[in-house]
């Protein structure tokens, strides 16, 4: 029962985490039709940046700062530099292909995924970079806490998950509740009759990549005060994230968080009572379950064949 | 007995009813046209024909076997071809290959035979190659000589158009869909259409439907017309019969000058 | 109307055609292809020699190498460069002709490496004959091919991309950990598999080292495999199936409406370039004498994806002229020395492709030049460490003179000046021409001090980072690459 609470408490952190790269997934591919495979790479990117952040603080021993307010600074620097750096791949790497065959942006994508995770490695090179959250404010953020029986679910658990929910949440509001938010939905929609409604397009991938990055870059924190970051968890993340979008039904906001929380759940449950090494292999084999079974994932709709 | 024949076809996408309890019958050797405004559904019924939808009730029958349910590549194969109103050429292919891709139904070299280029495939290939001629050359001049190895894309829409005509004839059908074969181009070509299709039939010995907007051409080639709105026959019969229909002539108001151009 | 001639549209010869139709378009396209001078001359020419001519031209100047260059280290790219080339040959099948992204191509190359090592190996004491292996290991990777296939059947390229990448990573996860499974080593986990046997043809055993240096004949044999698929490719290219694959790649409604079976066509490609990775994989596991499961991941997959896109996909010749390319730049990249030369040709090349040979181009290499020697007699001024790193010899002793090479470069000067750089690249290709070329001056010297402190530092990211560049580049400026025709989409 105990291994089971815990279990349960990681999966719900990892859950989190692929639901929130899940997001920029499905974001990017509402506007743009596109597979986004560098947002692995972004969420990498991001992890580091607020590594750096820390350290400039003065690290995790001797914060100049209260620990909370370290925490919101490290996780706002990740937001900005992915949002900044997902603009940047957009506007370089993206829109001169956006009327190329689709294939043509998916190989670029690929470039782009390459070319940041060869690029970090060249400047900070391969070593796993630790957050040591546990000198954080001398250890008070994992015994303090609440407890489920006989187990203490630490307080950053509870932070992680509830900000990552608290960024769900916003942003669906964000889609839903604004004008911004429509101008997403009707391009996603349809580029071409949004654009004849007046809606300014260029500004609406924008605008979604600057989303998608920015909750990468905060999902980048959230993995790295959980477990050392380094240049080769982007590839793998992505994946994971990736392929949570796609069972949850691409496109569709509930359904990356759905398919996010599933992939965290199948995950940590595959470690913690079968073995470590192949969890790979039950997320595979769900994502060949739904291919066949659900192409559409859990939120998706059908697709009428246009002809 | 009917070469094709539809028996209470209906189809919906989402709540919309595309196609509802369709009946329509095509003998050997007809010509028969199908008319309407735009949004009837005479698109959406090659693509239940054609296997590219499957009918939510309803028979599809060819030669009296049902074919509801086939792949589209099965039903070509069983001698349905058709054009596309929207041209769907193999843009990046020369104008030969275009046609020759489409015999790939009645041919038979595998993988290890092309690879080996054995002395069948090599004679299967002539024989492509000589009914892609054959194929092209219903055209006259047009589509012939150098224009055989240039790309798809280079052609002009009129071309473009004779192109998808000879590759539906090269899947060897029985029965050629002809979406708008017309759109789109000027007077002269418009008339050439006209005999072509003619020429179809008491040449190519194809039993013909069409979907058309240009009433010339409807009148010059038809049969039997039939009219379709909002997914419904709501007329059938020759030429004169459908276009003096007060329910077709009703269907086509507003739109009355453009159909009749 | 009526009175009017179906061919009246015809023009008569002495207006000539009207633009717009097809004899002015196709007369276009004649204008084109045809160029005047010595040059237009070459060309002409050289399109009349045919393509077998061509390939056993290739095939005897490939042999010649071992007979000029006796270094093992040499002879050993060129083996690798074969198999590039065949790799590339099999995954254009799949990305140029079927046009499907499929990205757990490399992982079937390494299922083939695994499966001969399985039947040729001590691993399991199974040592069959090297002409029961390789047959073996190619149809165990077309039935893998085709299986890997199967989930994304009725699915668009997007899903086919996930199932695929996410098999690659499968792939690894499986071979790195099945030296557990179950209590049982199957794969030898992350050590791989030693000791697999060379091929045994003719009654010999094909030594991989003669008398020390890397010997040629595996290099012989990966050249005749080499030739055997190029041919049997061409011929596919050219037969029922290989217009179906095109036709499928262009619209696959239309393909199946003409009564081609897309799903089956689908899995077939799929499957044929997966039987060529496998048969690739026998020749890796064959010279190495080992596997490991790192060979087959993520690097080794844009790698040849770049070899396919560089060359042009869908062209046979174009993409064994990218792997010519590719693969030994990777190599020459390992070098500094050599790799230096690879940055000074670049760049060069790279302006005078944009500039051409104008009094432009003459003015941004002077200010270039100029520029550089103030900078570095302001830094050594300033501060004689600055200028006071790396003293080798040749075009790098040259270049320090020009460049400033620090003694001790600060922690935060690489990702600094890196990411400057990247930014500063970026720019120039927004700003206006004017801009450009006034801007282009600090940016190549930038480019310079990066590629000297930062780059050749760690020459392994470097290449890759060389290769992110090139497919992102390509895919923008060129995606037809150098010998691919360049694709119409919606006309």
């Amino acid at each position: 029962m105990d291994t089971f609470i815990q279990l349960t408490v990681d999966a719900l952190t990892l859950g989190s985490v692929y639901a929130l790269i899940a997001l920029g997934y499905t974001l990017v591919y509402g506007v743009l039709k596109l597979l986004n495979f560098a947002h692995g790479d972004v969420f990498m990117v991001g992890s580091f940046i607020g590594f750096g952040v820390l350290q400039l603080l003065g690290g995790t021993s001797n914060p100049a700062v209260p620990v909370w307010v370290l925490l919101t600074l490290v996780t706002l620097a990740a937001m900005a530099g992915c949002a900044g750096l997902g603009v940047a791949i957009e506007r370089f790497a993206y829109r001169p292909l956006r009327d190329a065959p689709r294939i043509a942006p998916l190989i670029s994508a690929l470039g782009v995924s390459f070319f940041l995770a060869n690029s970090m490695q060249l400047l900070f090179g391969a070593a796993p970079r630790n957050y040591d959250t546990f000198a954080l404010s001398n250890g008070a953020l994992y015994l303090k806490g609440f407890d489920v029986g006989d187990v203490r679910v630490p307080l950053l658990r509870v932070i992680t998950i509830g900000s990552a929910f608290v960024l769900m949440i916003l942003l669906w509001l964000l889609v839903n509740r604004t004008r911004t938010g429509k101008a997403m939905r009707a391009t996603s929609f349809d580029r071409e009759a949004a654009a004849m409604m007046g809606i300014d397009i260029d500004r609406v991938i924008v605008f979604t990549f600057v989303l998608g990055s920015a909750l990468a870059g905060a999902a980048g924190v959230m993995f790295a005060l959980r477990v050392p970051t380094q240049v080769s968890i982007g590839f793998v993340a992505g994946l994971k994230g990736f392929t949570a979008a796609v069972i949850g039904g691409i496109g569709s906001i509930p359904g990356a968080m759905a398919g996010g929380l599933l992939l965290g759940f199948a995950e940590s449950y595959t470690q913690g009572y079968v073995s470590t090494k192949w969890s790979d292999l039950v997320v595979f084999s769900i994502l060949v379950a739904f291919m066949i079974f659900r192409p559409q994932g859990l939120f998706g709709r059908a697709d009428i064949r246009k002809v | 007995m009917a070469l094709l024949e539809l028996r209470g076809v209906s189809l919906s996408f989402g709540g919309l009813r595309v196609v509802s309890g369709l009946d329509l019958h095509v003998g050997e050797g007809e010509v028969v046209s199908v008319i309407g405004p735009n949004g009837a559904g005479k698109t959406t019924l090659f693509n239940l024909i054609t296997g590219v939808y499957r009918p939510d009730a309803g028979e599809i029958l060819l030669d009296g076997a049902s074919i509801v349910g086939l792949q589209p590549h099965q039903i070509s194969r069983r001698g349905v071809s058709r054009t596309f109103q929207t041209l769907r050429l193999f843009l990046n292919m020369s104008v030969k290959e275009n046609v020759m891709a489409a015999a790939y139904g009645h041919t038979r070299a595998g993988l290890v035979r092309s690879m080996l280029r054995t002395p069948g495939m090599r004679r299967e290939e002539r024989e492509i190659e000589a009914l892609a001629e054959r194929r092209l050359a219903f055209f006259g001049e047009r589509l012939m000589g150098y224009r055989w190895d240039q790309p798809a894309y280079s052609l002009s829409y009129a071309n473009r158009r004779r192109l998808e005509i000879a590759r539906a004839t090269a899947t060897n059908p029985r029965i050629l869909l002809l979406d708008e074969p017309a759109a789109g181009m000027n007077p002269a070509e418009t008339h050439e259409i006209t005999e072509l299709i003619g020429r179809l039939r008491s040449e190519g010995g194809y039993t013909i439907l069409v979907i058309e907007h240009d009433m010339h051409v409807v009148e010059g080639i038809s049969d039997r017309v039939v009219a379709l709105d909002h997914g419904i026959k709501i007329a059938e019969g020759t030429f004169e019969a459908v276009a003096t229909n007060p329910q077709v002539v009703e269907a086509y108001l507003g739109t009355q000058t453009a159909a009749t151009k | 109307m009526s009175d009017t001639t179906p061919h009246a549209a015809t023009p008569s010869p002495a207006e000539g055609p009207a633009v717009g139709q097809d004899e002015w378009v196709a007369r276009h396209a004649e204008r084109r292809l045809a160029r005047g001078g010595l040059l237009g001359t070459v060309e002409a020419r050289l399109r009349t020699i045919p393509w077998w001519a061509w390939l056993a031209l290739f095939v005897a100047a490939m042999c010649l190498v071992p007979a000029v260059e006796s270094s093992g280290y040499v002879r050993r790219v060129a083996f690798d460069t074969v198999l590039y080339m065949l790799l590339a040959l099999g995954l254009n099948i799949v990305v140029g002709w079927g046009g499907l992204l499929d990205l757990g191509y490399v992982a079937l190359y390494g299922v083939g490496a695994y499966t001969y090592a399985f039947i040729a190996s001590d691993q399991f004491g199974v040592h069959l004959p090297t002409l029961v292996a390789v047959p073996v290991t190619v149809i165990v990777g077309a039935i893998v091919g085709l299986l890997l296939g199967l989930p994304s059947r009725r699915l668009t390229g997007d899903y086919l991309a996930i199932v695929t990448l996410f098999f690659l990573q499968l792939f690894q996860t499986l071979t790195t950990n099945g030296d557990s499974a179950f209590g049982h080593d199957i794969t030898g986990g992350p050590n791989g598999i030693l000791n697999v046997d060379p091929f045994h043809l003719f009654g010999h055993d094909l030594a991989v080292q003669h008398a020390g240096v890397f010997a040629v004949s595996y290099f012989y044999v990966a050249l005749g495999v080499f030739a055997v698929v190029y041919v049997a490719l061409r011929f596919v290219n050219l037969s029922r199936t290989g217009r179906a694959w095109r036709a499928l790649r262009e619209d696959p409604l239309a393909a199946e409406t003409m009564g081609m079976p897309v799903n089956w066509l689908k899995l077939l490609s799929f499957s044929f370039g997966a039987a060529v990775a496998a048969l690739t994989g026998t020749l890796f596991a064959a010279l190495n004498a080992s596997v490991f499961p790192l060979t087959f991941y993520f690097t080794l997959l844009i790698t040849v994806y770049v070899m396919v896109i560089l060359g042009g996909s869908g062209s046979q010749a174009g993409v064994v002229l990218g792997a010519l390319i590719v693969g030994p730049l990777l190599e020459v990249l390992r070098d500094p020395d050599k790799s230096r030369w690879v940055f000074v040709l670049a760049v060069a090349a790279g302006l005078a492709l944009s500039y051409r040979l104008s009094r432009r181009l003459a003015a941004i290499l002077a200010a270039t030049i100029g520029f550089g020697f103030a900078v570095h007699e302001v830094a050594g001024a300033i501060d004689s460490r600055w200028v006071a790193g790396q003293h080798a010899t040749g075009l790098g002793g040259s270049i320090a003179h020009w460049v400033v090479v620090p003694a001790h470069l600060a922690g935060w000067v690489p990702p600094v000046s890196y990411v400057g750089l990247i930014s500063a690249a970026l720019l120039l290709t927004i700003v206006d021409p004017r801009v450009r070329q006034v801007l282009l001056v600090p940016t190549l010297y930038l480019a310079a001090f990066v590629w000297e402190n930062v780059m050749l530092a760690d020459p392994d990211a470097t290449r890759y980072i060389v290769l992110g560049v090139i497919l992102i580049a390509l895919m923008i400026v060129r995606p037809n690459g150098l010998l691919g025709e360049r694709r119409v989409e919606i006309v």
